[in-house]
């Protein structure tokens, strides 16, 4: 089954296409056919930190029409089974792309012929980082273990909330009858998402029972970038219980990822770091998170016997 | 947003079984705090003020009712009565007791210990064979050995009242001359022993240095 995971979360900085970059090595190395989409429009450096040199074809190609399959685009790297699908090439007006370009991109994603597609998405929460995310089967957050990052994290999940709902309104052409109460929510007159639901809940019970199944279908899981050992290991624990107990989609703690200065050298010097550095903590985290996602368990240490 | 929060009921808030103690009720009630309190890194920007104050109100109610017996039974009562928990769950299940931190076995206590070697001495009565043995020139430890046993007392209970460690009792009943401790030592535990089975300590003492010194 091709599963497609999205990366992102509020804030930039969090180390979302260092984690992106990381786990599509460590996925290819066990195997899989891994495709890197780096929809981080405008800023697009994925490429750097898969240590390539800037990609001659892209995503651009693709939306100016010279070619019809977004797979053409997608170009090998030094990595075995590990295919890049960039948009450095792209005009500097491609991060406001128009809609129905957004949406010609979205279906070609979800139909790529990988067994794992990744998305590495920027900063922020404007709609097209919003609807990129939304195509994952499982949304992937990145934070940093800072009031900071937390902050935006859960705006960006609020925004992401808001944004599924809107989409599912308008969709059911319920839209009309709500509009306003979203305008009002748009507004912070209403708290939270939650509440609309709960508007339409008592309004119209069917309506109201399909929303939240439609959100209790969505699956996030929350990463801790560049973990220092400062806050409680619980964190992530905690935030993700917070999360499952007040909001309806499901969140799963996907574990720390220790701080690790050669992360910053490794990147300065255009090095994977997975490379340069594999026995460390920082890639043993990595790698238990690709086993996590893949399902693999841990192969046993093989000793031949002496003859 | 704090709609699916609500329909909790204290127990599902607290995340503990419906026969919980009330220890678990206390820790439960650390853990819940630490998640939800104002300085929580994990929640202070999710919550509006008057949401958190809520959460927060809501807990401390939980809490309140699932520490106090009279209350906590009160509330199971009424969870039943709507229905959100089967009867049988609370009748069928003792509600746990709690562990206590430190337990004391009261019948080992060096007091009780006492009275039960007096008690043992009272019955047997030393009489003869101690007698007998004092009124040597020498004693040695197998001579104490077989005193104690014909009175039926442990060597643990010699320890737990006098407390001389066991390894030394034995070296004394051993007549183990480079396990023995010092002499200054050994003449106050011969003492101690002495007290505890009720014979003249400065006899028994004399005697096993002079059997001591002897060989």
């Amino acid at each position: 089954m091709k599963r497609i995971y999205s990366i992102g979360g509020g804030k930039g900085g969090s180390g979302k296409s260092f984690i992106a970059a990381s786990l599509g090595i460590l996925l290819a190395k066990q195997g899989k056919k891994v495709v890197l989409v780096d929809l981080d429009l405008g800023a697009s450096n994925l490429h750097t930190l898969l240590g390539q040199r800037i990609p001659q074809r892209g995503l651009d190609a693709f939306i100016d029409k010279t070619t019809n399959s977004l797979e053409d685009v997608a170009l090998s790297t030094t990595i075995p089974n590990l295919y890049l699908i960039s948009s450095t090439k792209c005009s500097l007006e491609i991060a406001n792309l128009f809609y129905a370009q957004k949406l010609k991109v979205i279906n070609a994603i979800k139909n790529l012929p990988f067994a794992y597609v990744l998305l590495d998405l920027g900063p922020g929460i404007n709609f097209n980082t919003l609807d990129f995310f939304l195509i994952a089967t499982e949304g992937l957050f990145v934070a940093t273990p800072e009031p900071t990052a937390i902050e935006n994290t859960f705006v960006f999940i609020k925004s992401i909330y808001l944004r599924k709902l809107k989409l599912a309104l308008k969709e059911a052409n319920m839209w009309h009858i709500c509009q306003e109460e979203v305008a009002q929510l748009s507004k912070g007159a209403l708290k939270s998402p939650l509440d609309l639901i709960n508007i339409l809940v008592g309004r119209n019970l069917e309506n109201g029972t399909v929303f939240k199944d439609l959100l209790s279908g969505l699956k996030f899981s929350l990463i801790l970038n560049k973990f220092r050992g400062q806050v409680t290991e619980d964190l992530g624990e905690q935030l993700v219980e917070v999360c499952n107990r007040h909001l309806y989609p499901s969140f799963d703690f996907l574990g720390n990822i220790s701080y690790d200065s050669r992360v910053y050298e490794s990147i300065l010097a255009r090095n994977i770091f997975i490379r340069k550095y594999p026995y460390t903590k920082t890639v043993s985290d990595l790698q238990n998170m690709a086993r996590r996602l893949t399902g693999e368990k841990q192969q046993p240490i093989q000793i031949k016997a002496l003859k | 947003m704090i709609k699916k929060f609500n329909d909790l009921n204290y127990y599902e808030l607290l995340k503990i079984q419906y026969n919980a103690s009330s220890f678990e009720v206390r820790q439960a009630y650390k853990n819940i705090l630490a998640i939800y309190e104002e300085s929580s890194l994990a929640t202070y920007a999710l919550f509006a003020e008057d949401e958190r104050k809520a959460i927060l109100g809501k807990i401390e109610k939980a809490f309140s009712t699932l520490i106090d017996d009279e209350k906590r039974n009160a509330y199971d009562k009424s969870l039943v009565d709507i229905g959100e928990i089967p009867k049988n769950l609370l009748t069928a299940k003792e509600r746990q007791k709690a562990i206590p931190l430190i337990q004391v076995n009261t019948a080992m206590t060096k007091d009780n210990n006492l009275a039960r070697i007096r008690k043992k001495i009272k019955e047997q009565g030393t009489g003869k064979l101690a007698s007998v043995m004092l009124n040597r020139d020498f004693i040695s430890g197998q001579d104490l050995k077989n005193l104690r046993e014909s009175l039926g007392i442990e060597l643990e209970e010699v320890f737990e009242a006098t407390k001389i460690s066991p390894t030394a009792l034995e070296a004394i009943e051993r007549d183990d001359l480079t396990n023995l401790p010092p002499k200054i030592y050994l003449k106050s535990f011969l003492k101690s022993y002495a007290e505890v089975l009720q014979l003249d300590a400065k006899q028994l003492v004399e005697g096993y240095v002079k059997n001591m010194e002897k060989s």
